[in-house]
């Protein structure tokens, strides 16, 4: 049985199209969304900010939006681009090598001066936040760097790691990091293997999306679940196999 | 199509276009098919496959179990239902077979008189195709996992190994020697390749997550290697190391042109890189399935106007485009995993070979007619044979191009 038909592309086309071509029973998650910075929204707004009681801002991860655009290496060059213009920051997670996540500049900014009211390092991060994140696209910092370019002191490095926009990568470099955001971290990772194993628990380990959307979450998923289908898919953890009631995700063993 | 045509004959199009254009179409309706099999002569899993580069016509292929096959790759049968026939195996019973697996095989490049196999036996040997005689053998202190032989080199005629030990051993074929040693790696050195484009330029990819470019010409080491990051040591794990992925590199592949240079790891990831600069060019082609221990054989298509890259993963070949990175189809039809893969200029075909022992011939699909409705018979017959003419006339073309080119 020949499942598939041969890939023509355009140019080539032997037979004529009679009828409009109709998508059967795909269903576009967040229809018409043809650039990324409109997804990056889009997926912003799953993001479970009472949870946290608003001190974290939104986290979204650049896998999850290989999940809606079909073309990864031009969603990496849109990232790209806008991190380069300043309005949205990358961060390495820690807890996969390839799990970056996205924040837009300036919530960033917001939440950390807000969560610094009132304590003594307000004030080198406030500098850190203005010298640095303005100027410097990176997701890591290493010693002479921060000592030379920017002009900081040791004291102040220890400061910036307390405060948690510092993270220890190892001895003379850090990572740029989201303070208080263990939190998220573990509900992510705890989420993700309940929503794993929920599609691996099920018959032949493949369920409908739509299914799994509208299934009983246990306590231990506390974001939406479609922030985690967004996830599993862009991490290609599950595969995404259209179907005729839908989109089905299938267990991908590896 | 038939515009193509009357453009390249009304002179507004050059001749390339149409056969670039062809090639293209053709590689993407590539489908296994019931005519064309290729005889069934190893009895474990087939580890390389090589075709010669003059004409195209004869393929060797070795196997896990030592032996090593040449198969008549040509159809003079007259009949469209082919097996590729063997023209003469080195078999177990023969006194000069490896002793075990043979990894790599490779024709030489200008004639098909000679031919250069390397083995876990830790054994290179160069063989007399007539004779099917080891006229030379050269020996390793451990396992070869890989060799190559540089396919445009005139000054030199060397050979570049690849074996446990991590430095890089290139022997010379005219004189037997093998003091030139590359020294650089620092885990057991998993692939080869020279450029196709500069003889004396040298990829080689190791364990040790690294790709080193060197030239020979040089006595003091590597002139590049390669890093994922691009210099921008935000995103590495460790700052001191320039790692090309993050797991053993184990597949080594220059795009026909010799400008661009593919690698793949066990990290499960392929990259593209600028092989004059060593830059990564970052195109992202997602999860490509990869736990080869050994070298993984890959290949990238020739003449076509995207040019595609074939991966064998896991027990399909997965075929990518290019520059894109995006998914164009997974070709299935191997029981197990698949080890190599080799791509037919000329056809446009793509032979794989894997453990389930089988070696299997990936076809462009012909052009099907049209549905048509029921008319007159003599119209219907009319039409179809003027297709057929119009298939010939297609093949001629392809076939015309190739005599040019040589």
């Amino acid at each position: 049985m020949n499942r598939k038909r041969a890939l023509i592309s355009d140019t080539f086309k032997v037979k004529k199209t009679r009828n409009g071509t109709e998508k059967f029973g795909a269903v576009s998650n967040g229809d018409g969304l043809t650039d990324v910075k409109s997804t990056v929204e889009y997926l912003m707004t799953l993001f479970p900010r009472k949870l946290f009681n608003d001190t974290l801002p939104q986290i979204v991860f650049k896998h999850q939006l290989y999940s809606i655009h079909s073309d990864k290496t031009l969603v990496d060059k849109e990232l790209n681009k806008l991190c380069e213009r300043g309005e949205l920051l990358m961060f390495q997670l820690g807890f996969d090598a390839e799990a970056f996540g996205l924040i837009f500049a300036s919530d960033y900014k917001a939440k950390v001066l807000a969560g610094e009211e009132g304590r003594e390092t307000q004030a080198t991060v406030k500098k850190f936040l203005e010298k640095v994140l303005s100027s410097c696209t990176d997701l890591s910092f290493s010693k002479d760097k921060m000592l030379r370019e920017f002009l900081f002191t040791d004291s102040e490095i220890t400061q910036l790691v307390k405060s948690g926009v510092l993270t220890v990568r190892d001895a003379g470099s850090w990572w740029l990091s989201i303070p208080n955001s263990g939190k998220f971290t573990k509900y992510f990772i705890q989420g993700r293997k309940a929503v794993l194993g929920m599609v691996k628990k099920s018959k032949y380990s493949e369920v409908l999306k739509a299914e799994l959307e509208e299934r009983r979450t246990t306590s231990h998923v506390k974001f939406h679940m479609k922030y985690h289908i967004h996830d599993i898919v862009g991490a290609e953890l599950v595969e995404s196999i259209p179907t005729t009631s839908g989109t089905l995700l299938r267990f991908v063993d590896s | 199509m038939l515009g193509f045509l009357t453009a390249r004959q009304a002179g507004l199009d050059d001749p390339l276009r149409l056969r670039r254009a062809e090639s293209t179409r053709r590689v993407l309706s590539l489908k296994l098919n019931p005519d064309r099999d290729v005889d069934r002569i190893h009895g474990n899993g087939i580890n390389s496959l090589d075709i010669e580069a003059v004409e195209g016509r004869y393929m060797l292929s070795g196997g896990a179990d030592g032996v090593i096959v040449i198969y008549d790759l040509e159809n003079f049968s007259g009949k469209p239902q082919y097996t590729c026939k063997t023209v003469c195996t080195v078999g177990r019973s023969s006194r000069h077979v490896h002793k075990f697996s043979v990894e790599t095989v490779q024709w030489y490049p200008y004639d098909t008189g000679m031919f250069v196999s390397s083995s876990f036996d830790k054994t290179m040997k160069v063989w007399d195709t007539e004779t099917l005689k080891p006229a030379d053998v050269f020996e390793f202190e451990g396992n070869v996992y890989s060799h190559h032989l540089s396919p445009i080199a005139r000054k030199h005629s060397l050979i570049a190994v690849g074996t446990k030990n991590p430095k890089i051993q290139l022997c010379d074929l005219k004189s037997g020697s093998r003091i030139h040693v590359l020294q650089g790696h620092r885990a057991e050195v998993l692939s080869v390749r020279w450029s196709p484009r500069y003889e004396h330029i040298l990829a080689t990819a190791s364990a040790d997550s690294k790709v080193k470019v060197w030239d020979v010409r040089r006595a003091s080491g590597s002139l590049l290697t390669l890093d994922q990051h691009n210099g921008e040591k935000s995103k590495a794990s460790s700052e001191a190391v320039n790692t090309a992925h993050n797991g053993r590199v184990n597949g080594l592949c220059f795009t026909g042109d010799g400008l661009y240079l593919l690698t793949t790891g066990t990290d499960d990831r392929m990259r593209l890189w600028n092989s004059a600069t060593g830059e990564n060019t970052l195109v992202n082609y997602g999860k490509v399935c990869n736990e080869s221990r050994k070298r993984l054989q890959f290949t990238v298509s020739h003449g076509c106007s995207p040019e595609f890259v074939f991966v064998p993963c896991g027990s399909s070949v997965a075929v990518y485009a290019l520059h894109t990175g995006e998914l164009v189809t997974m070709l299935r039809g191997h029981y197990n995993n698949v080890d190599c893969c080799e791509f037919h200029p000329d056809y446009q075909e793509l032979y794989s070979g894997g453990k389930d022992c089988n070696i299997l011939a990936w076809v462009p699909v012909l052009r099907a007619s049209d549905v048509e409705e029921e008319s007159n018979n003599a119209i219907k017959v009319g039409k179809k044979v003027w297709k057929r003419h119009k298939e010939q006339l297609c093949n001629q073309i392809t076939l015309n191009n190739r005599l040019i080119d040589r």
